[in-house]
């Protein structure tokens, strides 16, 4: 039994790797940390497999794993980053807001990191409110009431902009 | 929302990086060679415990043993078979069946080995209850992984026809490598068709002039662990060159050889000492073998 479901987390680890970098890129915006982060999940994941209870879990498990570890290099880097140099970020931040394209992603990483958070993982990764709650420890109606206040913030400084 | 599906296009064409799946790979071959060790310390546990077991009530398994291979009409028929080889030990099948229940096929030969020269006193009883132990507990071992696989698969939505195009077969067989005058060499393998991880290979050689297990140091000296480490050294590199592909130290490739390698003896009476998969080279390389020859 464990060792069928050890070989699906494997074959699901291959099938979806694709995936797993792209939430890491946007938690990290950065292609190096966005390895990191994905692979220390996957050896996290593979460390723990006896972990899991049982196999249609797999999904959210593993989404936790991996952005708990997003948040890990984010820690890690703001440390670093904080003692070698400053004006670098001001750079990059004034560089992001240049093209209109990338408004909208400024808006998102604006918003608080939890909403953030839950709009990737609904609109993005197209995961059920559901899997959303059961990823984030949130309850499902809070997952909703925050899916709905990030998508008007969004929505309301859309608009400003357009105008 | 027309941005935010914009912005969900533009997620989508994030690049994956060539590296990601060289990492990931690392990760999953670092993690199985953890879990095929771990999984052979709590196999050698259980082959021990079976040992004991067997020690224990080692006086009546004899009898019984020897009763079984009197009565057992397959003795009969492949002791009239087979040909006396090198005068003084022979391989016999002991016990060999075919069940299939559940799709779940079933496949055992398990080997005794008889010592023919009946006055010199030398009996293989020991290695042979070993080896039925052996040979028995895999087979019902491999039959409740197999039954517990189809309980999780029908219990997740599979049908009875899917599961019955797995072909489950599991297969317990050996093969005779020498045997002479000097020397009887058998290799036993236990495998599933659906997984590699239970594989297990069992190596007996026999000297057959004493009845006891030969061992590398009887065959090489005492010198045995630097001989057969300087000539595997070599060949590794030799094989690098050749395009094979072997673990690094830090990997957790070949650092030596210990006195629980295992090894069969070859037609030209050589050993040939045997790496499992996982153990000094990535899992696709299977087996790894090498002779080691005279000086």
């Amino acid at each position: 039994m464990k060792q069928i479901l050890y070989e699906r987390l494997i074959q699901y680890i291959l099938e979806n790797q694709d995936r797993f970098y792209r939430i890491a890129y946007s938690y990290t915006k950065h292609q190096e940390d966005s390895l990191d982060a994905v692979q220390s999940a996957v050896c996290k994941a593979l460390e723990a497999h006896e972990s899991i209870k049982n196999a249609d879990a797999v999904k959210t498990w593993f989404y936790k794993i991996l952005i708990n570890e997003c948040f890990l290099v984010l820690k890690k880097r703001s440390r670093t980053s904080l003692s070698i140099d400053t004006a670098q970020q001001e750079v990059m931040y004034y560089e992001k807001g240049y093209e209109a394209e990338d408004d909208i992603e400024k808006e998102l990483d604006s918003l608080e990191s939890d909403v953030q958070e839950i709009i990737k993982l609904r609109f993005f990764e197209e995961l059920s409110l559901k899997e959303i709650s059961d990823i984030t420890g949130l309850n499902l109606n809070t997952v909703k009431t925050k899916l709905y206040r990030g998508l008007k913030q969004l929505k309301e400084t859309i608009q400003e902009v357009d105008l | 929302m027309s941005r935010l599906e914009k912005m969900k296009e533009n997620y989508n064409q994030i690049p994956i990086p060539k590296e990601l799946n060289v990492r990931i790979q690392q990760e999953i071959q670092k993690s199985q060679r953890q879990w095929e060790e771990k999984r052979k310390a709590i196999q050698r546990q259980r082959f021990q415990k079976v040992i004991r077991r067997v020690e224990a009530t080692a006086a009546a398994a004899c009898i019984l043993f020897t009763a079984a291979l009197n009565i057992s009409p397959v003795f009969a028929k492949e002791a009239a078979q087979l040909p006396v080889i090198g005068g003084l030990a022979r391989v016999l099948t002991f016990r060999s069946y075919e069940t299939e229940k559940n799709d779940i096929a079933v496949s055992v030969e398990i080997p005794t080995i008889e010592m023919i020269a009946a006055d010199t006193k030398i009996t293989a009883d020991n290695i042979n209850q070993e080896i039925l132990a052996l040979c028995s507990q895999y087979a019902d071992d491999a039959v409740l992984r197999a039954e517990e696989y189809r309980t999780a698969f029908l219990g997740t939505g599979g049908t009875p026809e899917e599961w019955a195009q797995h072909n489950i077969k599991i297969t317990v067989n050996y093969e005779i490598k020498q045997q002479n005058s000097d020397y009887l060499s058998v290799v036993i393998r236990g495998t599933e068709s659906w997984t590699n991880a239970y594989s297990e290979t069992n190596y007996y050689n026999l000297d057959v002039n004493t009845g006891e297990l030969v061992t590398l140091k009887d065959i090489l000296g005492s010198d045995y662990m630097e001989l057969a480490n300087a000539q595997i050294r070599k060949q590794i590199t030799e094989r690098q060159k050749a395009g094979e592909l072997f673990f690094t130290a830090e990997e957790g490739g070949f650092t030596g050889i210990s006195e629980n390698t295992k090894f069969y003896i070859n037609e030209t009476n050589r050993p040939v000492i045997v790496f499992e998969r996982y153990e000094i080279a990535p899992g696709s390389s299977g087996d790894i073998e090498f002779e080691i020859g005279g000086n």
